[in-house]
């Protein structure tokens, strides 16, 4: 569908856009030496060099995966229920816990491998997230919205309350992954953030694959107008509730990863203002733009330890560069063109919350049409 | 007989919106429905489309009962709707938008795309503009030529006059005609009944969810109770 001049290319001249385009049409050669770039990118990351700047009061290492990583990992899990799908989902974390608590339950009281409660926590996330979209998805909106944060803190509370999981005391002696090609998996960080970062590039892949898919499309179809995307022969519910066990997947991978270098978790450890910073990550980046998520995931996550020095006031700083954020660039860091274009219509922004409400640009048809 | 409602009622939550409505669609026809606000035209389409449950009653296509089929399946069968407000992805292309229409159908589109674009060859110049940036008239040549890639028995549309000025209405309703004449069946809801009668073969009165009164459309255009009610009264032509 793409190419042959069909896909819009407009305002080529900012320096983004530009960039945009030539990637559209980069060869081969030229797209997988930007994919090593990235790579080398990413292995040179926790250098010490680098760290000195970017976190001068911890561990770089450490805070390359927790926050940033697991933060990156969550965000492109919900972009694709939020960006792609376009549904408000507030209690993303709840799958989160659900794959840190599987693969802490299975690894301590039966004693399975790092690699099969992985497993286990991803498909028991894609479930949970079945049970709860199957009879929810139907809702649109603020409604949806509710709901979620409803389930966000239903898991969280349940797990306080489940003896059986260690309640309120959590989980202690969460097992580490087996060495994997040669690296250990003990105190140091620099294997776990090996680790995310596969796991990153992984979910990335599988993202744009999405994207450019027939499934994609769907996506986008729903996101924009609903009532529409059916009228089109596309299945909205099925599409709808694959999103979201698909983001639940991603979200569970993530939770894993985290308990098996955390050693202990705690339904603390998943409080509802985790699936709040992760919706602001996906939103501040440009929700649907992989590029924009992936960085908008990074500030959310970096800022904050950059500042550490300023103590408690870094949270108000971190709010007020939040809000201004928001102000000047409504659309996100790095919007993707279409989801420019939605917002101008007033339609799908926040996926379907503001897809009934037709924007000021939407009823001054007779006027310009009656000019022309 | 293409298309056949048979005393269908439809709520919103307890409020009923449709009060027992029968319409028949013969193959080949364009089957007007007018009304005031409220009448239930837009659910009466909406319905027949499967956007809206039913809660009695039967919606017959092709003799089949697709009362309880969803709607994404309607639209293989051959039902295809442009929706109130038409309802264009604004962060598509007016190409893609078009593609969308094809999403259930395979292999290759060129020819159908062509067909639209030789309907509308406005859509033709801008096809790399999104939908989203398109004047209200085009937006609604969007909303037509992607029902129209769904490849449709019956073609569903909803108010495509509105908010479109006088000279663009006209020319809406030729290629409606125009439409019709290449063999899809139309049934059409609008507000302006004095060209939607003149295009139809026959029309439906709605009042309140009901049908109350049902003629070919000349007739209906000559008729005292609707000059009255919908054509501007003696003030008409």
């Amino acid at each position: 569908m793409k190419g042959d001049g069909v896909t819009a290319k407009r305002n080529a001249f900012h320096p983004v856009d530009r960039a945009r385009d030539w990637w559209a049409d980069a060869p081969q050669w030229q797209r997988y030496t930007v994919y090593l770039a990235a790579i080398v990118f990413a292995l040179i990351l926790p250098a010490p060099w680098i760290g000195s700047f970017m976190s001068p009061e911890s561990d770089w290492t450490t805070v390359l995966f927790y926050p940033i990583g697991t933060y990156i990992l969550l965000a492109v899990g919900l972009n694709i229920v939020v960006g792609q799908a376009g549904m408000l989902d507030l209690g993303f974390v709840a799958f989160f816990a659900i794959g840190g608590y599987t693969l802490a339950y299975f690894g301590t009281k039966h004693g399975l491998t790092f690699w099969a409660t992985l497993v286990m926590g991803i498909v028991l996330a894609a479930v949970s997230g079945v049970i709860l979209g199957a009879p929810t998805l139907r809702l649109r909106g603020d409604y949806l919205a509710i709901v979620t944060l409803g389930f966000g803190e239903i898991v969280r509370i349940t797990a306080n309350n489940t003896d059986e999981i260690g309640g309120a005391r959590g989980i202690t002696n969460v097992p580490h992954p087996e060495p994997l090609f040669g690296m250990e998996f003990l105190l140091d960080p620099a294997p776990y953030y090996y680790l995310i970062v596969a796991a990153i590039a992984l979910v990335i892949v599988f993202s744009v694959r999405l994207h450019k898919s027939r499934v994609g499309r769907a996506w986008a179809a729903i996101r924009e107008d609903e009532d529409a995307a059916e009228l089109m022969g596309v299945p909205t519910f099925k599409f709808k509730l694959l999103a979201f066990a698909i983001g639940a997947m991603i979200g569970g991978l993530a939770g894993a990863i985290y308990a098996s270098k955390a050693i202990f978790i705690e339904p603390n450890s998943f409080p509802f203002i985790l699936s709040a910073t992760i919706l602001a990550a996906v939103v501040l980046g440009g929700a649907g733009n992989l590029p924009g998520v992936i960085l908008g995931a990074f500030v959310i996550a970096w800022l904050p330890e950059r500042f550490r020095f300023l103590a408690e006031y870094r949270i108000l700083l971190f709010g007020a560069v939040l809000v201004l954020m928001m102000a000047l660039r409504p659309e996100g860091l790095l919007p993707s063109r279409q989801r420019k274009a939605e917002l101008h219509e007033g339609t799908g922004g926040m996926g379907t919350l503001a897809a009934e409400v037709p924007g000021p640009d939407s009823d001054d048809t007779s006027a310009e049409v009656g000019s022309k | 007989m293409l298309l056949e409602v048979k005393d269908i009622n439809v709520h919103y939550g307890k409020i009923a919106a449709l009060k027992g409505i029968s319409i028949e669609v013969n193959e080949g026809e364009i089957v007007s429905l007018i009304g005031a606000n409220g009448a239930g035209k837009t659910t009466t389409l909406k319905t027949i489309s499967g956007l809206r449950p039913l809660s009695s009653g039967q919606i017959l296509f092709d003799g089949e009962d697709i009362s309880k089929t969803p709607g994404h399946k309607r639209v293989q069968l051959g039902i295809g709707q442009s929706p109130e407000g038409r309802g264009v992805f604004p962060g598509m292309t007016v190409q893609e938008n078009l593609l969308m229409g094809a999403y259930t159908r395979k292999g290759d589109l060129s020819g159908d795309l062509e067909e639209v674009y030789e309907l509308f060859p406005r859509l033709n110049e801008r096809k790399t503009q999104f939908g989203g940036t398109m004047s209200g008239g085009e937006q609604q040549m969007i909303a037509i030529g992607r029902a129209l890639m769904t490849k449709p028995k019956v073609l569903l549309l909803d108010e495509p006059s509105m908010g479109l000025a006088p000279m663009l209405i006209a020319q809406i309703f030729t290629i409606i005609k125009e439409i019709n004449s290449r063999g899809t069946t139309v049934l059409l809801v609008e507000q302006n009944a004095q060209q939607a009668l003149k295009l139809s073969d026959r029309a439906y009165v709605l009042e309140t969810g009901r049908v109350v009164k049902s003629a070919p459309g000349v007739e209906l255009l000559n008729d005292p109770g609707v000059r009255a009610a919908y054509l501007g009264g003696e003030l008409g032509h």
